[in-house]
């Protein structure tokens, strides 16, 4: 049997005004070539300066993985010559990077939580966007420079599968803290993926890395791919050659990268130009204060705390806003299982329809909690509260006026409803001896009757109890 | 220096070096190395190592967007070649 180690590197692209050298501004599709300088187009004389928003936004990610804080953390040049990068080196951490040796735990479900080493996190500038085509290749510059938090994981993990949830669960992560979008068909976060296996007990095989990963799911699959394809290497005698992989979406296969291993060289060395960066004791402070419930405690929280099983939890806790916005409902009232059916329920229906954010929506916990206590104090029929939150959406409307607007307001008022089922029943005489005589099931009928008699507005509990006494009074 | 390291350094540092170049190199490169191999002479053994020599504390920038619009095109007019907006080289790939 073969062990399999899986180590990550995950890149996130911070959110920041400002590139994280220059004050170039830090924005995803632009115009090409707009938000470029002397500075990161790598002018002869310029000098880099940092941006402080950037430093903080690295160090909350540090602090959230645990990690232990260089004292004193040092930028360095890591050089090539690709077109993608003006200056010719990309200005990186590499011997001091800002936090070394921390952990992500994952959450494999049923309570089974694997601690995954943090081997360290730095900050770096990306490189241009490079577009090939025919004999040419188009330059475009505007992301150079812009501020990339790169995490490097220990080989911990054992198989495509637990690589997928670590990044699905480091997303979730990342976007909590709210230092990146983490969206990796736009590039924000981008992984490669490094694997080898090996007999058991007998430590780490001779690995290879694969690059191209632009989702959760095809991580999964180039090291199910590679895993299979190293198996079958090393079973039949062979060696792995260690080198950088492709993976390709179309052919669902990974292809080798044909590199020259001997320009494979980066000649780190302290940048010159930029002094060390020592974390002080106030800014480190200001920063733990300032980081948030991480989701895997915020999912432990709801499920304790509010008795919430273990699916459900995980959808609310799943984006930040959603849970704030779950725990808002019960700050007003709402009970949490009832808070949480609807917004995995039919208020996800309403924003895929939408296709909007639930912050940017017309929804806010305020509305649905009012909406959901009047269904709870019976006013309302929960069809009819679906029909209002749909109306929320289009109208933009507080949810009473909605209620008046559609004409929803139940009819529970004794006196109104008794009319009505004596009504009924009276037409329906032979129904209501057929009750008397044990035929439970024909107050469906009459209950039936009582709705289109009300455009289905009689609230259905006290309509049932009506029809009861009714007959039973007359019997 | 090693004719081989020398090949290598050459290849990182993109220059093209004819056979006699690299000969004559080869020697002189190897009498560089070995004045500044000098400096490994002192005894470092319970210094610091000194990254940079005039910090007082820590040099930061606000994180705010400067805006000098005529600056992108005047970048770009230095392009030998372009295309719209993009900036063209022969493919590299
Ligand atoms: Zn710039």
């Amino acid at each position: 049997m073969y062990q399999t180690f899986i180590g990550l590197e995950i890149h996130i692209h911070l959110i920041t005004n400002s590139k994280v050298f220059c004050s170039c501004r830090n924005e995803f599709g632009a115009e090409p070539n707009t938000n470029i300088c002397p500075v990161c187009m790598g002018y002869p004389g310029v000098l880099p300066s940092l941006n402080a928003e950037a430093v903080r936004k690295s160090y909350q990610v540090c602090m959230a993985l645990d990690c232990t804080l260089n004292e004193t953390a040092i930028f360095e040049r890591k050089n090539y010559f690709y077109p993608d990068m003006p200056k010719n080196y990309q200005i990186s951490q590499f011997a001091f990077p800002f936090g070394i040796n921390g952990f992500f735990d994952i959450d494999l479900g049923g309570g089974t939580v694997k601690r995954i080493r943090i081997h360290d996190v730095h900050l770096e500038e990306d490189a241009g966007k490079m577009i090939h085509s025919g004999g040419v290749s188009f330059l475009d510059y505007n992301r150079a420079g812009t501020p990339l938090l790169e995490i490097v994981t220990e080989p911990d993990l054992a198989s495509g599968e637990e690589a997928e949830i670590f990044l699905q669960q480091f997303r979730q992560m990342v976007r909590y803290l709210g230092v990146t979008d983490g969206n990796m068909e736009e590039g924000s976060m981008r992984c490669d993926a490094n694997v080898s296996i090996n007999e058991q007990g007998k430590g780490l095989g001779i690995k290879t890395e694969v690059k191209n990963l632009n989702s959760s799911r095809f991580v999964n699959k180039a090291l199910e791919y590679e895993i299979k394809r190293h198996t079958k290497v090393i079973s039949a005698g062979g060696t792995i050659i260690q080198e950088t992989r492709l993976w390709d979406e179309d052919r669902n296969v990974t292809r080798s990268m044909r590199t020259k291993e001997s320009s494979n060289d980066y000649r780190y060395f302290p940048e010159p130009d930029l002094p060390p960066y020592l974390p002080d004791k106030d800014f480190l402070q200001e920063v733990r204060e300032s980081l948030v419930e991480l989701p895997l405690a915020r999912k432990g929280r709801f499920m304790s705390e509010y008795a919430l099983s273990e699916s459900s939890a995980a959808f609310v806790t799943g984006e930040k806003e959603i849970a704030d916005f779950f725990e808002k409902m019960v700050q007003h009232g709402v009970a949490p299982q009832t808070a949480a059916r609807w917004l995995s329920g039919d208020v996800q229906k309403q924003l895929n329809l939408s296709g909007e954010s639930l912050k940017a929506s017309a929804l806010t916990p305020e509305r649905l909690s009012r909406l959901l206590v009047m269904v709870e104090d019976g006013k309302i029929s929960r069809d009819a509260a679906k029909k209002v939150l749909a109306a929320i959406f289009t109208e933009n409307e507080e949810p009473e006026k909605l209620v008046k607007d559609l004409g929803l307001e139940q009819v529970s008022n004794k006196e109104d409803l008794e009319k009505v089922v004596s009504e009924i029943v009276n037409a329906h005489e032979k129904v209501a001896e057929a009750i008397r005589n044990g035929a439970d099931k024909q107050i469906g009928f009459l209950m039936g009757q009582v709705m289109k008699a009300t455009a289905g507005k009689a609230n259905p509990k006290i309509a049932q109890q009506l029809i009861k006494n009714n007959i039973f009074k007359q019997g | 220096m090693d004719v081989m390291d020398l090949k290598i350094t050459a290849e990182l540092a993109k220059l093209a070096l004819t056979e006699e170049e690299t000969a004559k190199l080869s020697e002189e490169v190897a009498r560089m190395l070995e004045y500044f191999s000098s400096m490994s002479e002192v005894d470092v053994t319970h210094l610091e190592p000194t990254n940079y020599v005039l910090q007082k504390e820590n040099r930061t920038r606000i994180d705010s967007e400067k805006n000098e619009s005529d600056i992108p095109d005047k970048i770009l007019g230095n392009a030998p070649r372009r295309e719209d907006r993009f900036i063209v080289i022969p493919n590299v790939l």
